[in-house]
């Protein structure tokens, strides 16, 4: 899912970092707003930052026994919001190629289009769109369509600036995507899966640090739980 | 814990201003990527694993070890640009040369950038690289969010590691549900932990008169001009050499 430093040609990597930048920048100046508003608010946003870096480093078990990480890209999503999502995500993927040399500087901005703009929005949307269904479902699509669409931009951001020789973009997404679609499938169930298990586990446990990030207000989960409370 | 970090607190250059290292390895990356990667690849690796292992003093082991798991990837998805799919008659996968020279390409320009990485990240703490954000226009509410989140990530990394042992110890991850269960609830307990954690700093600070800026004391120091140019004639060096090559080679 990381796009490695150097693979993409300079104009590619700077194309994905201009597309990514409108969105860092509606997302930081929320963020400044926020924290304008309320000085904790900082505290409450590195500790979910330094979570989802922390729950993007954790291997997840797999049927085929090699192992792989989550993209965290739909409970970031759910937990905290898309907007806020892009910068966090940016953050964790500078300190990952900072830290753990994974991903890059020059692909940066390809990465963060893919991981923390796209992955989370998808997520989000599928969020609202599934949620009358229930929350499990909700929450079980979020996760793993924001993850497949994690896959389906870098796929395609490798086509875009690797064209098949004979077939072009097509036979160079086919191929991409041929490769990715075997492990990624799986893994996006899987992840889905977890999710859901992740949020069961927080409404049952942390129903006030659900609330705290908004998490109440985004799902209508608080309304709910009002209505049935007065029924 | 992350022995990148120890090695970006512990090396010659650790306590040099950072700006000398990121004019260094940025511009060694900058040069690697717009340059011809067949003559500038090889030389920006020679001077990268030079100026890292010998100028810097990070061992020789560390640094290829660094290099070794985003290269392997490397390896590993290459050949996948040297193939091509032909769909004309029915779909055929075939060896192109075009895209074999692509790959060698982009394999050598992908090395050559990872090791100006790696030699930014060996040498040079976060923390450090965090207040430049300022400078290239990120609002001061992100940067403090960035370094605090630098600060907090060890933390939560440490309760991380302690709870999957723990887990497997106990067998948690035996089987393909139970891994999926067992994960959940580590991810959950991080996520309760990472908030309450917040709410403890908040008090401790509130205690210390916190408004909203979250201040730092960053040691002061100086820019060494010797350095600078150091630098510079090196960045000069290599693109004079290589296009001095690039008229040599086909």
């Amino acid at each position: 899912m990381h796009i490695m430093e150097g693979f993409l040609p300079p104009l590619h990597a700077a194309a994905w970092t201009a597309a990514s930048l409108p969105f860092l920048v509606v997302g930081a100046r929320r963020i400044a707003r926020i924290s304008r508003e309320q000085p904790r608010a900082k505290l409450l946003l590195a500790s979910a930052g330094a979570f989802a870096f922390v729950l993007s480093a954790l291997k997840i078990p797999s049927v085929t026994g090699s192992c792989s990480h989550p993209t965290g890209t739909g409970l970031g999503a759910v937990l905290f919001g898309p907007s806020v999502m892009a910068v966090l995500g940016a953050i964790v993927l500078l300190f990952q190629a900072l830290l753990l040399a994974h991903g890059g500087l020059t692909t940066l901005g390809a990465n963060i289009f893919s991981m923390a703009i796209v992955g989370p929005w998808v997520a989000y949307g599928c969020f609202r769109l599934a949620r009358p269904l229930g929350l499990g479902v909700a929450v079980f699509c979020a996760a793993m369509l924001g993850n497949l669409a994690t896959y389906l931009v870098t796929t395609g951001q490798l086509a875009l600036a690797f064209p098949d020789p004979v077939s072009g973009f097509a036979g160079a997404l086919t191929k991409f995507g041929g490769i990715f679609a075997l492990t990624q499938v799986p893994l996006a169930v899987i992840e889905g899966l977890l999710t859901v298990v992740v949020v069961n586990l927080l409404v049952r446990y942390n129903r006030d640090d659900l609330n705290e990030v908004g998490f109440d207000r985004r799902s209508g989960f608080g309304q709910e739980l009002g209505a049935a409370g007065r029924a | 814990m992350l022995p990148i970090d120890h090695y970006a607190w512990n090396n010659r250059w650790s306590d040099h201003h950072p700006g000398e290292r990121i004019l260094l390895f940025g511009g060694l990356l900058l040069l690697t990527v717009i340059l011809p990667p067949l003559s500038s690849a090889p030389l920006v690796l020679i001077v990268m694993s030079a100026a890292t292992v010998i100028g810097a003093g990070v061992p020789l082991a560390a640094f290829l070890r660094t290099l070794a798991i985003p290269g392997g990837f490397l390896l590993a998805g290459l050949p996948f640009l040297a193939l091509s799919l032909d769909f004309s008659p029915g779909p055929r996968l075939a060896f192109s040369a075009e895209g074999a020279r692509v790959a060698l390409e982009v394999g050598l320009r992908s090395l050559a950038a990872m090791s100006c990485l790696a030699g930014l990240a060996l040498t040079t703490p976060v923390s450090e690289l965090i207040p430049g954000l300022r400078r290239v226009g990120v609002p001061q509410p992100v940067v403090e969010i960035a370094l605090l989140m630098y600060r907090l990530l060890f933390v939560a990394t440490g309760q991380a590691i302690a709870g999957r042992r723990a887990q497997e110890a106990r067998l948690g991850y035996g089987t393909l549900r139970r891994g999926i269960r067992s994960l959940g609830v580590l991810a959950a307990t991080l996520f309760g932990r990472s908030l309450a954690r917040a709410r403890r700093l908040e008090i401790g600070l509130a205690a210390r008169g916190f408004e909203g800026e979250l201040k730092v004391l960053t040691p002061p120091r100086a820019l060494s001009a010797t350095r600078v140019v150091l630098a510079g004639t090196t960045l000069l060096l290599v693109g004079a050499t290589d296009l001095a090559l690039g008229r040599l080679l086909p």
